[in-house]
């Protein structure tokens, strides 16, 4: 008899003994699982999107007048003066009715009526990309809105704030769900398996007595954990994707999901979360080991 | 009984000076000496309180003596741990006085475990387990649930898991102490055939029809000292 069976059979009779409690375990992992991945997914998604955003991310002075030559060189001073930046662009009244009459395409017989500088000159100005904290981008412009000449500066604040607290307040949801999940798979593995080994003090004492190794007493327990950990972030985690999949058919068309380009986890992020919940259960289970059978 | 050691060894068990105390002044051993020879068959006797079973668990490591020194195998059996002193145990049978049975487990799982943990295979469990059974009496109680068997029945169990998995060194703690005279012999019937096959065997009694005609050593325990020791050499 090798090993291996042994160990299975004495994980057998285990299973036959807690199934219940196992059972529980074994949902409590899932469960965890699932709302951290929940979580993390929209996070992960939140962030892709962010980056997508902060591509495009601009900031544009409207000025009073059209800058002369001078003038320009001066603005582009003061401006490379605060901050590094990654371009700096003027576009004069001129320039600016043309854009907008493209935009508009076909309606753009609306502006027939208006004087043709009716929008104001300004400068877009794109900082570098690794400068583009919401902090960063505020000071900046309100830096740029105390130049002289200038009417106004705009890069979409409300929304560009709103997305960045949005984004925080998730990752602090990230790292709560996190913990959560750390919590009940190192306790509620640990958990178990010490109501394993107390209703069996006996036979563990016993197997010492007869010569049984440590190896053969303790890897039944580790096999037990590790297998929490496997089936439960399995489980979870296919759980998610079946939500995924339901939500994307029963919102598909036009709508926030799209917007954002709403993608599932990569194959490596599965397998990194799958490989940290056996980790910690199996932790949890030598945790309890440790602790009771004193080996 | 296929894998008995050769007798490389001429001692199986030494202790030196060993005394054990247990808290709060209880002097079960004092200064016991004692050699026993590979293939001995050495009984412990000695009035009920006299440390018989204390002398037993500290030979197997169940206690640590307070002072002195036990080697099993030639091995300090006190120093080992891990790998080393589960494969010594391996070759221990000890058949408690208190029987350690697995209550709400089957005779066969019972007798099974000292054979489970040195990987024996399968088949072979199950045919040396039935073979002891039928060589005590048992074979009719091979699924009983051992909770539910008599004491002398439980006795007997206890008896065949110590000697399954065919030790160099049985302990015996009392075997016959629940037993009518004919399943006694079936007993010593046994214990002589482990002890004919090389194996080394240490039987604590106080029942003298085990050993009144025997030309084996006996050694007397009174209140934790040697009080004599009779047959084969002197200590
Ligand atoms: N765990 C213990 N704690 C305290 N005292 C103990 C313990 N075990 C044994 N003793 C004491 O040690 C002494 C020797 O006990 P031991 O069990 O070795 O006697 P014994 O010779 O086996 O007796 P019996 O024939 O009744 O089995 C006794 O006085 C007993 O009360
Ligand atoms: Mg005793």
């Amino acid at each position: 008899m090798n090993f291996w069976f042994a160990v299975l059979r004495q994980m057998g009779r285990n299973l036959r003994q807690t199934w219940a409690s196992q059972l529980m375990t074994l949902l409590t992992v899932s469960l965890s699982v699932l709302i951290f991945a929940f979580f993390y997914l929209i996070y992960t998604n939140m962030l892709n999107a962010g980056d997508k955003l902060g591509d495009d991310l601009r900031l544009i002075i409207y000025l009073e007048d059209e800058p002369g030559p001078e003038m320009k060189e001066q603005l582009r001073r003061k401006i490379t003066d605060f901050d590094q930046v990654q371009d700096i662009k003027f576009i004069s009244k001129a320039e600016a009715h043309d854009r907008f009459a493209k935009q508009l395409g076909q309606n753009k017989d609306v502006l027939e009526d208006m004087p043709a500088d009716f929008l104001p000159a300004s400068v877009e100005v794109v900082p570098l990309k690794t400068l583009r904290n919401l902090n960063r981008v505020k000071l900046f412009s309100e830096y740029l809105s105390k130049l002289p000449g200038t009417l106004k500066v705009q890069y979409g604040q409300e929304w560009v704030e709103r997305f960045f607290y949005f984004t925080r307040l998730l990752s602090i949801v990230v790292i709560l769900s996190g913990s959560l999940l750390i919590l009940t798979t190192v306790f509620m593995v640990a958990y178990t398996i010490r109501l394993t080994i107390m209703g069996r003090q006996a036979e563990l004492e016993l197997l010492r007595l007869v010569g049984a190794t440590n190896d053969y007493i303790r890897t039944p327990f580790m096999l037990e954990g590790l297998m929490q950990g496997l089936f439960g972030s399995t489980f979870g985690l296919v759980s998610l994707f079946a939500l995924y999949q339901w939500i994307k058919i029963r919102f598909s068309g036009p709508g926030i999901l799209n917007l954002f380009n709403f993608t599932f986890f990569a194959p490596q992020t599965l397998v990194l979360i799958i490989i940290a919940s056996i980790l910690l259960c199996t932790v949890g289970s030598y945790m309890s080991m440790q602790k009771f059978l004193r080996i | 009984m296929t894998e008995m050691n050769a007798p490389s060894q001429p001692t199986i068990v030494e202790l030196i000076k060993v005394s054990k105390h247990y808290p709060p002044d209880v002097t079960a051993l004092a200064d016991v000496s004692l050699t026993v020879e590979t293939g001995e068959m050495f009984f412990l006797i000695g009035k009920s309180g006299a440390g018989k079973t204390t002398l037993l668990k500290l030979i197997c490591n169940m206690e640590t003596p307070s002072n002195g020194l036990i080697e099993v195998a030639g091995q300090n059996i006190h120093g080992l741990k891990g790998k080393k002193l589960a494969r010594l145990r391996q070759k221990i049978g000890v058949a408690y006085q208190d029987f350690k049975l697995l209550t709400d487990r089957t005779v066969a799982e019972n007798i099974a475990i000292s054979m489970e943990v040195s990987y024996k295979k399968p088949p072979v469990i199950s045919k040396r387990v039935k073979d002891l059974l039928a060589q005590l009496e048992l074979s009719d109680k091979h699924d009983a649930i051992t909770g539910e068997l008599s004491r002398g029945e439980q006795q007997r169990v206890t008896l065949a898991r110590a000697v399954a998995n065919s030790p160099t060194l049985i302990l015996v703690d009392e075997p016959t102490g629940n037993l009518d005279s004919s399943t006694t012999e079936k007993v010593m019937n046994l214990l002589n055939k482990c002890n004919s096959s090389g194996a080394t065997i240490i039987i604590a009694t106080h029942d003298d029809s085990l050993y009144r005609h025997t030309d084996h050593r006996i050694m007397e325990l009174c209140r934790g000292k040697i009080r004599r020791v009779n047959g084969g050499v002197q200590v």
